[in-house]
């Protein structure tokens, strides 16, 4: 029996091969355009106070000026610039989903999978996201404000909470799939213990879809702060978040647009950036797994 | 063929365009098929035999077109048909039947309304539809049409939805029906109850069929013609008696040589075909078979072969330049005929490995919150020895508790009552020593290697995960991973690629060497050459008998088709409804079963050899298999049994009593009337018609 030497494509991972199909992503146009957008608003606002230090909080006799060179969104009613008022505030939304996404996506992927440890743990956490996701949003944010006080924690706490639910649902989804899945049969025949074959079978094939649904957590995030903030309850003046400007600018409408039209245009801008990298995740996950 | 053909396909040339790449899939496929005649396409998987069937049917996807070539139906030539009359003509003109009868209906409306539907396209009248319908039920044989035409596909069985598919194929009287692998998806006695119907068809109404099959057996049986394909281009093509008796290309052959039989002398190695069938991409040049044939010579590389009568056997057409140069196709050479005998394997006595008794498998029991839902025991008292060394082939339909007793011994399926041991020790808790002994001793190879394989590990951390359970230092591990792979026939550099590299016979390969990785002194083996290629199956069966016979391995070998196991086990045991119905001696029960089930089973499984109306003498068992989760009273099998209450009113015990297993010494069956079997001729008689 001679076995032929069919032309098997060489091929050595530098990085994991997982890590390859994440990053293939951003390869793409739409991938491309997503991620260069986050990181052209990422590096904004970490550079925001370097370039122009103390502008934030600057007032002058110059109120509702319109847009101009010097000031592209105009001046509120204490004369402050919105537009650096606006790229502060992204340092708010991007630093709360960045912190809050990541502990709700680790924390529910756990409470997910814990129903491979004892079922009767994996059933009463699905019981709990139940319980989660019947609240809206704003009346939970309310309740945790009303607990620990507003401000950033209040906010990173009721994003990640808010979150938790889905990503707890698609990793038991994930887990039920992989159970049966014969590679993880032939893992338990080999004596393979639970916790091996958890990291090494399940928790990676569940990952495409907890990824995907990450980076469309943010963008929920981002819209938490602001729904949160519109009605005092986030982040409190004078910081500037995307939330309490709107707050502000909602009552001059009429007399500066731009006061709202900027926070707006921010929260649209890292809405799309979010959505271009979830759906080119997407794409590139579901092209490997094509094939 | 002295009339005009129905259909004759004249240099068909198909290209897939993909983004700017084109790859042509299909080279200057010529046949034709008479009128009434039933014509075969055989092939392994990306011959482009089903992609020759759609380009007919002018369902070619997307990405693809015809590029050169005439399709003529009665004279017309398809190609130039435009798609609008075209449509009008599919279903009147030619109709087709698809491999999956239960992805071809629409699981929301009934299968009256989906016959209705395909006879008011074609300008029926609603009102006289209906009852044309059931006409046409009555004529595929679904009982009780009247009632039946109401229910939704999920209510007819696997058999019965391919015949309301096929119902719908001749609804609008179709002289051509083409039917795409129309039974691999059914068990084998259903299967035959398909072709039967599909022979009755051509019969009664004279349709000419074109039957796309990969399975040479299914070909013998039920057809007139045959073509056989290979990397898009038809290889060889002739009538069906010309072509099993001397097959004048060398795959024809080769397929034919590589498939075990049912009958015959066995025990011997499989003639396997090695390589794996090529891409339609990257075809070899030349012969594409010629880097897998034994006949091959320079030339072959070179130069495309074209189709043409062999001198010395005007009957078959062939594509070898061998064959033609030479007037006939030489005998092969020496390398292939290592087929030599292998010595008989001495019955063992020795203390069994592997036992299980009277074991129970319980899959319905759920607990509600104040109740208990009834049980349904998918294996009800199953016993099985497997002594060291020995085969035991355990063989039955889907759904017949197969697998789920597999599963059962290694610990994946809760056991519900009953007794394993391994190496004499009782295993049934599954605690920690025991299931330890089990991993250490039993291993599993799958069904499906491409799901048996995780892709997101390489071979080697597939193989080192096995490895763990021995704690070798890293250097006896990477001997070990390279010790594994030369035994299972693959190079020890593929290690670092991810299973995508491979195809399906490698990927088994390494599911063989993952579960040797342990040494095991079982292997249990489910279906594991099933979802492959007959040329690769051949690969994989020689791998896993050579390996039993060298590291002494005990075997329990589940697959559904019989021939592969009598290839491979010393004894056999039979499967239905979750009992074992009959068991003994491989060569004894395929002689002589006692149990009817057995002898349809083998009287079902298509044999390649033709004979002229074996179709309509052969034993075919009717009906469908009862439902495992309320199953007959008495014997399991007396509402199917050909010699049971259903042909002898007065056999009342067998709806009163469940048979034992009973009978002399080593071969049993579970049938109060064994010797009734025994003389099948007797049995054939009183079928039912």
């Amino acid at each position: 029996m001679t076995i032929q030497d069919t032309d098997i494509p060489r091929r050595r991972a530098f990085l994991s091969e997982g890590l390859r199909r994440y990053l293939a992503a951003f390869r793409t146009p739409r991938g491309l355009i997503g991620g260069g957008l986050l990181a052209i608003m990422c590096l904004a606002a970490l550079l925001a106070p370097v370039v122009f230090p103390g502008a934030v909080d600057a007032q002058s006799r110059d109120s509702f000026l319109g847009p101009s060179l010097t000031h592209p969104f105009g001046t509120d009613e204490l004369g402050r610039d919105i537009f650096i008022r606006c790229i502060y505030a992204l340092r708010i939304s991007i630093s709360l989903v960045i912190v809050a996404v990541p502990i709700a996506m680790v924390i529910g992927t756990l409470m997910g999978l814990a129903g491979a440890i004892s079922p009767a743990l994996g059933d009463a956490f699905q019981r709990l996201f139940d319980i989660i996701l019947g609240f809206p949003s704003l009346i939970l944010g309310i309740c945790i404000v009303v607990a620990i006080g507003p401000g950033w924690i209040a906010l990173a706490v009721t994003i990640a909470i808010f979150s938790l639910p889905q990503f707890g649902r698609l990793a038991r989804g994930a887990l039920l799939t992989e159970e049966g899945r014969e590679y993880v049969l032939a893992a338990r025949v080999l004596g393979v213990g639970k916790r091996k074959i958890m990291t090494r079978h399940i928790l990676p094939n569940a990952m495409d879809p907890i990824l995907v649904q990450a980076s469309l957590a943010m963008i929920g995030g981002i819209f938490a702060e602001a729904a949160l903030s519109i009605v005092g309850l986030g982040i409190q003046p004078p910081t500037p978040s995307l939330g309490t400007l709107l707050n502000v600018g909602i009552r001059y409408v009429y007399v500066q647009p731009m006061y709202t039209a900027g926070p707006i245009i921010l929260l649209l801008l890292l809405a799309l950036a979010f959505n271009l990298i979830s759906d080119a995740l997407n794409a590139a996950v579901m092209k490997t797994r094509n094939d | 063929m002295t009339d005009a053909p129905m259909l004759e396909v004249n240099d068909l040339a198909v290209q897939f365009d993909f983004g700017g790449v084109a790859i042509q899939a299909l080279h200057d496929v010529s046949f034709s098929v008479g009128k009434g005649r039933i014509l075969g396409i055989v092939g392994e998987s990306g011959s482009g035999k089903s992609l020759t069937a759609k380009s007919i049917m002018g369902m070619l996807p997307e990405a693809g077109r015809v590029s050169n070539g005439s399709i003529r139906l009665d004279g017309r030539d398809l190609v130039e048909v435009p798609e609008t009359e075209l449509r009008q003509m599919r279903g009147r003109d030619l109709a087709m039947v698809f491999q999956d009868p239960q992805a071809a209906l629409n699981p929301v409306k009934t299968i009256g309304w989906q016959i209705v539907e395909a006879l008011v396209v074609h300008g029926m009248p609603k009102a006289k539809a209906r009852a044309r319908a059931l006409e046409l039920l009555r004529q595929v044989g679904i009982p009780d049409p009247e009632t039946r035409i109401d229910e939704f596909p999920h209510q007819f069985s696997g058999g019965m939805r391919q015949r309301a598919v096929i119902a719908i194929a001749i609804a609008n009287s179709s002289p051509l029906i083409i039917a795409d692998e129309p039974t691999t998806a059914l068990d084998v006695t259903i299967q035959a109850q398909v072709l039967r119907l599909l022979a009755k068809l051509r019969a009664d109404l004279g349709v000419t069929v074109i039957l796309i099959t990969h399975d040479m057996g299914v070909v013998a049986e039920l057809c007139d013609d045959v073509v056989v394909m290979y990397g898009g281009r038809v290889v060889e093509r002739g009538t069906v008696e010309a072509i099993f008796d001397a097959p004048q290309h060398p795959y024809t052959r080769a397929l034919l040589a590589s498939m075990p039989r049912i009958e015959g002398a066995r025990g011997r190695e499989l003639a396997a075909i090695p390589g794996s069938t090529p891409d339609l991409s990257r075809l070899p040049s030349g012969c594409a078979y010629h880097p897998r044939c034994a006949l091959a010579e320079d030339m072959c590389a070179r130069k495309v072969p074209p189709l043409e009568p062999i001198p010395e056997r005007p009957e078959n057409t062939s594509a070898c330049l061998v064959a033609q140069r030479d007037g006939r196709l030489p005998p092969e050479g020496e390398g292939a005929s290592a087929a030599s005998a292998r010595p008989d394997r001495p019955e063992t006595e020795a203390a069994p490995i592997l036992q299980v008794e009277d074991l129970r498998v319980d899959f319905g029991s759920k607990r509600r919150f104040f109740s208990r839902t009834a049980p349904f025991y998918a294996v009800d008292g199953v016993s099985l020895t497997v002594r060291p060394g020995e085969t035991v082939g355990l063989v039955g339909e889907s759904g017949c508790g197969k697998t789920t007793v597999s599963r059962a011994i290694v610990g994946v399926n809760p056991i519900a009552s009953g007794r394993v041991s391994v190496d004499g020790r009782d295993v049934t808790s599954f605690d920690g020593p025991a299931t330890a002994l089990v991993r250490d001793q039993v291993q599993y190879v799958f069904q499906d290697p491409y799901a048996s394989l995780n892709p997101r590990l390489t071979i080697r951390q597939i193989l080192n995960e096995a490895l763990e359970r021995r704690r070798l230092s890293a250097e006896a591990r990477e001997e070990e991973c390279a010790r594994l792979m030369k035994l299972v026939g693959l190079d020890r550099h593929y290690l670092d690629r991810y299973p995508k590299a491979f195809s399906g016979g490698q990927r088994q390969r390494i599911g063989i060497a993952r579960a040797l990785a342990v040494q095991p002194k079982v292997l249990i083996c489910d279906e594991p050459v099933s979802a492959l290629d007959v040329s690769i199956q051949a690969q994989v069966i020689n791998i896993l008998a050579d390996l039993r016979d060298r590291l002494g391995l005990a075997v329990l070998f589940i697959a559904h088709d019989l021939a592969v196991v009598r290839h491979l086990s010393d004894r056999v045991a039979v499967m239905y409804l979750g009992r074992i119905v009959e068991e003994g001696p491989a060569e004894e029960i395929y002689a002589a079963p006692r149990h009817p089930y057995t002898a349809v089973l083998m009287a079902s499984t298509p044999k390649p050899v033709p004979q002229p109306g074996a179709m309509a003498s052969k034993t075919i068992l009717e009906g469908d298999p009862p439902d495992p989760r309320n199953p007959p009273s008495g014997c399991r099998f007396r509402t199917r049994c050909p010699i049971g209450p259903l042909v002898h009113p007065d056999r009342t015990i067998c709806e009163r009593e469940d048979p034992a297993l009973s009978g002399d010494r080593s071969h049993k069956a579970a049938c109060h009337f064994p010797q009734d079997t025994t003389q099948t001729t007797e049995m054939r008689e009183r079928m039912p018609s």
